[in-house]
């Protein structure tokens, strides 16, 4: 079931993003273009009106990742549609991690977008080759320089944006999810559990690392000269930010999931 | 046998206002039912119940046995009040949404009704009409074959010509093995497809008795009777 719901929401968010993305290349690429006609003076003034249209298209297409995260759940789940959504036999978990791996899917994808497109306007002949050419020995320095750990440490980095990439998306749903509790003002409600959810995760995560001792701003000082000596406790602190942030975000999917299967409120 | 539905002293509040009040009500399998009541009596309450749109603030409601739930939800084919068809998708789109997810939906059935009601599946559900679109969604809940139908107010906004066909179609892919929820007040159109009526009155069950008996015992129309007994 999970499976399908994403499929469904695929195709719900697709029919946004592919056109974005499309348009993302097709005006880096004429960007591109304009830039190399108008060779003689550096910055003629299709190049300009062509560069400022295609950072509008990029701007646009992170804004849009973001609205299409709130307009997603809000619209499909809390509004007339949760009235579909909701009797299909399905449980309310699934509805929110479908729509979070697609929201995820989308952030990533606009990522790697957006370096393909600035390739495409910087590229010059033979870049490739001494990318290449440069990449292989600064990968061989710092592995020789971790050691093992370069492992750990690319492990660790991206469990650090998958826990990252999910708070940021269920936060909103929490807040959102409160804000429907309430019958009047919900969009006010969804912002002020929006801030205060922000507030009091900041709150209880300097408690909890003052409590435990990491007042890393004084007694952590980490150089190229101590790192290998500092590998325990670098490695205890990552592991440690990861424990509250993985707990925050698990929060923020409780209260989500809490919301909709005891308390929903359809308009 | 199990009763389809079932509630044991049924509260439910919003805030400190009463929407249902310890109410009690038990339908078997294989009837059509009428939920009668005035604007606000707590019908769309008790079906957003079973639906699970809503938690009980006490008491207890049970289809076939089973609280609401994904299992009851398979049982249940709802239509809502409310419009709920997004606006990016094609009718044959939706169609197959419902095919995906519910295991007794028969698209053949909706495609049969949709060229009755000569509507075009390619259509984007955007650029229907509200009463098309309440078409549609009768279409989709119809098409499954489902042991409890719950319609919420089916043709509330449909011309004459519309309610008369979707009458018939209630009445027509009903089966023995079914029962059908009609909630509304417009009583004299539905009057003659019901079995049994429930009046609902403030969150309580008024009345409950089969149509049989409020003709032969009473000598009333069942749209008499709610006007009798719902006077203002």
């Amino acid at each position: 079931m999970l499976s399908k719901l994403m499929k469904y929401e695929l195709k719900a968010t697709g029919r946004i993003f592919l056109p974005l993305f499309l348009a993302a290349l097709a005006f880096a690429l004429i960007a591109r273009l304009t830039h190399a006609f108008s060779a003689g003076q550096q910055w003629g003034t299709p190049a300009v009106i062509s560069m400022v249209m295609y950072i509008s298209v990029m701007v646009g297409m992170f804004v849009m990742t973001l609205i299409m995260t709130i307009q997603r759940f809000y619209k499909n789940l809390l509004s007339e549609e949760g009235y579909l959504m909701f009797t299909l036999p399905v449980k309310p978990w699934q509805h929110i991690v479908s729509k979070m791996l697609i929201s995820m899917f989308w952030v990533v994808l606009s990522i790697v977008i957006a370096m393909i497109s600035i390739v495409m306007i910087g590229y010059r002949a033979g870049d490739w080759g001494r990318f290449i050419g440069e990449l292989g020995p600064s990968i061989q320095e710092v592995s020789d320089f971790l050691g093992a750990s370069i492992y750990l440490y690319s492990f660790e980095a991206i469990l650090g944006i998958i826990f990252s990439l999910a708070s940021a998306i269920l936060i909103l749903y929490a807040s959102i999810a409160i804000g429907s509790l309430f019958n009047q003002h919900r969009v006010l409600a969804s912002f002020a559990a929006f801030i205060g959810l922000n507030t009091l995760t900041q709150i209880i995560t300097m408690v909890i690392t003052t409590i435990l001792g990491y007042n890393y701003d004084h007694n952590f000082v980490i150089n190229s000269a101590n790192f290998h000596s500092m590998e325990t406790q670098i490695h205890f602190f990552i592991v440690f930010t990861l424990i509250i942030s993985a707990l925050i975000t698990t929060t923020y999917f409780f209260i989500t999931e809490r919301i909709l299967s005891k308390r929903l409120n359809l308009e | 046998m199990t009763p389809i539905l079932e509630c044991k002293g049924l509260t439910k509040k919003y805030g400190s206002k009463v929407a249902l009040s310890n109410f009690n009500l038990t339908l078997e399998l294989g009837q059509i039912v009428g939920l009668l009541g005035p604007n606000g009596s707590g019908k769309s309450t008790l079906i957003k119940l079973a639906n699970e749109l809503l938690t009980p603030t006490s008491g207890e409601i049970l289809i076939a046995g089973k609280r609401p739930g994904i299992e009851t939800k398979k049982l249940i084919s709802y239509l809502p009040e409310k419009t709920y068809l997004n606006d990016w998708m094609k009718v044959h789109q939706i169609i197959e949404l419902f095919q995906d997810f519910y295991e007794d939906f028969k698209p053949e059935k909706a495609y049969d009704m949709l060229k009755n009601l000569n509507i075009n599946p390619n259509d984007r559900l955007k650029t229907m009409s509200k009463g098309t679109k309440e078409k549609v969604q009768l279409i989709l809940v119809m098409s499954r074959e489902a042991d409890l139908y719950l319609l919420d107010e089916p043709i509330g906004g449909v011309d004459p010509a519309a309610r008369d066909y979707i009458l018939k179609t209630i009445l027509s892919n009903y089966n023995e093995k079914a029962t059908v929820l009609i909630s509304t007040h417009l009583i004299s159109e539905i009057e003659n497809i019901l079995d049994y009526v429930v009046f609902i009155n403030q969150g309580q069950v008024a009345l409950t008795s089969t149509v049989d008996e409020i003709r032969s015992e009473k000598g009333k129309s069942v749209d008499a009777l709610f006007r009798e007994v719902f006077k203002c």
